[in-house]
């Protein structure tokens, strides 16, 4: 299980993504892995800050789903963080379930387009005791 | 929200849960109400009313002694058992129940391949495992067979299959459930069944003859509460040599008549895969005269529609082919194809397409080498799974009315007609059906259309304008000889509803196989708008 500090710590790690800052991102990257990057929604996020891997996409996270998440999620560990569209955080969360984790931080960082689609950053952590590190 | 099962009270539920523990581990059973926050449909149109099934609790098995052992437990003490593979089935339920209460029976743990054939072309595998999965599998492997996915591809396949889900390559691999071959199954008592040449202790052909001898059951399985299905195996497509792609536009609105018609040879034939009908005017839905034309109630006539588009210098519709096989064959289809159909229709246009040897590169599968404006998502046209299609879904999601209805140009104008006419109750609804609705070529041998309005988690009012249509459609739709393919479980008795030949015979028979085996209702009862004696009171 995470613990109550972590998932505390994540809680404020989320919003802070949000400011797309140097500072700010450095600031949250604490304790994840990688980071997901919507470019909708947040482009300027450099493509490997302070040793954190940065995904980046538009939309469509197949991708990275199956070169990196996927085999990631199959083993124990793996905190993944942040900044995309509600519709590809939907699909992340479902896949998340499925292999032990849950969304612990998130934090909605604009407003919705004309589809319903909001910019929400976000922290999934393993939670089930078969994948926690 | 908690629930309980049907007929429990709490100290009974908490024992339940405590054998359920003892089976398959305490990490394994959930309850609480995060845990079960991902067991609810979050495309439901019922969302927060009290029209929505929760589930009491969820429990992962892993394997399929543990199956049967949960399944003696839930017929102990008499709880209904919701079987999910992957709990992907969202505009159609997702993960949720028929029965407010259920337990849902999680196959998520189940996730080997069992086996992967390339020469005699088959795969069997167990319920948690994704068309990823297999598609990741082959391709490690470095087999030469093409997966026949859905689109997103995270479902699993036998999921999809039972639900009878479809995909876009050949035609008789889109249809899953038709492509199925051999099944194990988990009976309401807990035993295990094998179908076809399963049940033939020492056969190597389980996955090539699906029938056995006598009556072969598998049908009961797919959108019915009759077990739980603990492998399944199935027929995969040789990976073709080549891909071949082209478009053919017809000036006439009145050609679409020919043109389903040539396509319904080709496809018959095995000459094309799936094909994606689509009209040029679809461009000028956005001028709103046209819009007024295109949603007239009683539909447009022909002639105004056709002189809308000569005025617009548009062919009334077109078609893409998809062609797979060796590079020769699929040259000599094309131009068989094309020779056709233009030398049939007059001021037809034939345009050659992309087309390539496989597998494809990145560039080809993202269709950016299309020398026109196509509509084919070549991922899925190919078999390669993708979460692409998320990108076009609006709100928190959606339902589903998928209508089935023949291969004919009249079937499909009819139904433009009827069902545009019935829609426009709902104003605030997208014209889902006007006079360019098009035809889905999903399964092997019909037509489909579709009607899949948004859901809103923050909007009742929109929801139940949504679950309003929804009745209606099914209703409508069923006045005229058009049924819905798959549904909801809100949705499942009104559909089974409008299945009523000679006083709901199929329904009535189906219900006399449910009493004798599964009186007490232990595996997912209402599934498919069957439901067993306890619960029909």
């Amino acid at each position: 299980m995470i613990s109550r500090r972590e998932v505390i710590k994540w809680g404020a790690a989320a919003p802070a993504f949000a400011a797309c800052s140097h500072a700010a991102f450095a600031s949250g990257v604490q304790g994840c892995d990688a980071f997901l990057l919507d470019q909708r929604f947040a482009a300027q996020v450099p493509q490997n800050h302070w040793g954190i891997p940065v995904m980046r996409f538009d939309g469509d996270v197949t991708g990275h789903w199956y070169q990196t998440i996927d085999p990631a999620w199959r083993q124990r560990g793996y905190v993944l963080g942040g900044i995309t569209g509600s519709d590809a955080l939907f699909v992340l969360e479902t896949l998340a379930q499925q292999h032990g984790r849950r969304v612990v931080s998130r934090s909605q960082v604009g407003a919705a387009d004309a589809r319903g689609i909001a910019p929400v950053s976000w922290i999934i952590a393993p939670v089930h005791p078969s994948v926690v590190a | 929200m908690s629930v309980l099962p049907p007929d429990l009270d709490e100290a009974g539920f908490a024992t339940f849960l405590e054998q359920l523990r003892g089976a398959v581990g305490a990490d394994w059973v959930w309850s609480g109400e995060a845990d079960m926050f991902p067991y609810r449909d979050s495309f439901s149109p019922v969302w927060n009313t009290g029209e929505e099934r929760h589930a009491s609790a969820a429990v992962a098995p892993a394997d399929v002694e543990q199956v049967s052992e949960i399944v003696r437990i839930a017929r102990r003490h008499r709880v209904p058992l919701f079987p999910i593979s992957t709990g992907k089935n969202f505009g159609y339920g997702g993960p949720s129940p028929n029965v407010n209460g259920s337990v849902v029976l999680d196959l998520k743990r189940m996730n080997r391949v069992i086996e992967i054939n390339e020469a005699r072309a088959y795969a069997l595998v167990e319920p948690g495992v994704s068309y990823f999965d297999l598609y990741r599998e082959i391709q490690e492997r470095g087999l030469k067979l093409m997966v026949d996915c859905p689109d997103p591809g995270w479902g699993s396949p036998i999921g999809n299959s039972l639900e009878r889900g479809v995909g876009y390559t050949m035609p008789h691999f889109r249809d899953h459930f038709g492509a199925h071959c051999g099944m194990e199954v988990v009976l309401p008592d807990g035993e295990v069944m094998r179908t076809g040449m399963g049940a033939l202790p020492g056969s190597d052909t389980w996955q090539e003859y699906p029938y056995g001898f006598g009556p072969d059951p598998a049908g009961l399985f797919a959108q019915g509460p009759f077990g739980v299905v603990t492998k399944m195996g199935f027929r995969l497509l040789p990976l073709p040599e080549y891909y071949r792609s082209g478009m053919i536009s017809v000036p006439r609105r009145a050609d679409f008549a020919k043109l389903v018609d040539h396509v319904n040879y080709l496809s018959d034939s095995g000459l094309i895969g799936e094909v994606e009908f689509g009209s040029p005017l679809s461009a000028l839905m956005g001028d709103p005269q046209f819009l007024a034309l295109a949603t007239k109630t009683g539909g447009p006539s022909n002639a105004e529609m056709d002189a809308a588009a000569e005025a617009a210098g548009l062919h009334s519709w077109h078609v893409e082919l998809q062609i797979f096989g060796p590079e020769a064959t699929t040259l000599a289809n094309w131009n068989y194809a094309s020779d056709r159909i233009l030398s049939d229709i007059p001021g037809a246009i034939a345009i050659a397409g992309d087309h390539f040897p496989l597998p494809a590169t990145d560039d080809q599968l993202d269709n950016q080498t299309q020398p026109y404006r196509s509509s084919i998502k070549r991922r899925r046209s190919l078999g390669v799974p993708s979460l692409g299609a998320w990108k076009i879904v609006r709100d928190d999601g959606h339902v589903g009315f998928f209508p089935v209805l023949p291969r004919t140009a009249e079937a499909v104008f009819e139904m433009q007609r009827v069902l545009g006419d019935a829609m426009k109750e709902f104003p605030t609804l997208p014209p889902f059906f006007n006079a360019l609705t098009m035809p889905l070529f999903w399964h092997t041998h019909t037509f489909q259309m579709v009607f899949a309005p948004s859901i809103k988690h923050d909007d009742p009012a929109h929801n139940a304008i949504t679950h309003a249509a929804m009745k209606k459609c099914v209703a409508v739709a069923a006045q005229h000889g058009w049924g819905d393919y798959r549904a909801a479980p809100i949705y499942q008795d009104d559909v089974s509803d409008t299945y009523g030949f000679n006083n709901h015979i199929l329904r009535r028979f189906h219900e006399q196989l449910k009493d004798a085996i599964d009186p007490d209702g232990i595996i997912a009862p209402g599934r498919g708008g069957v439901w067993p004696r306890r619960f029909r009171s």
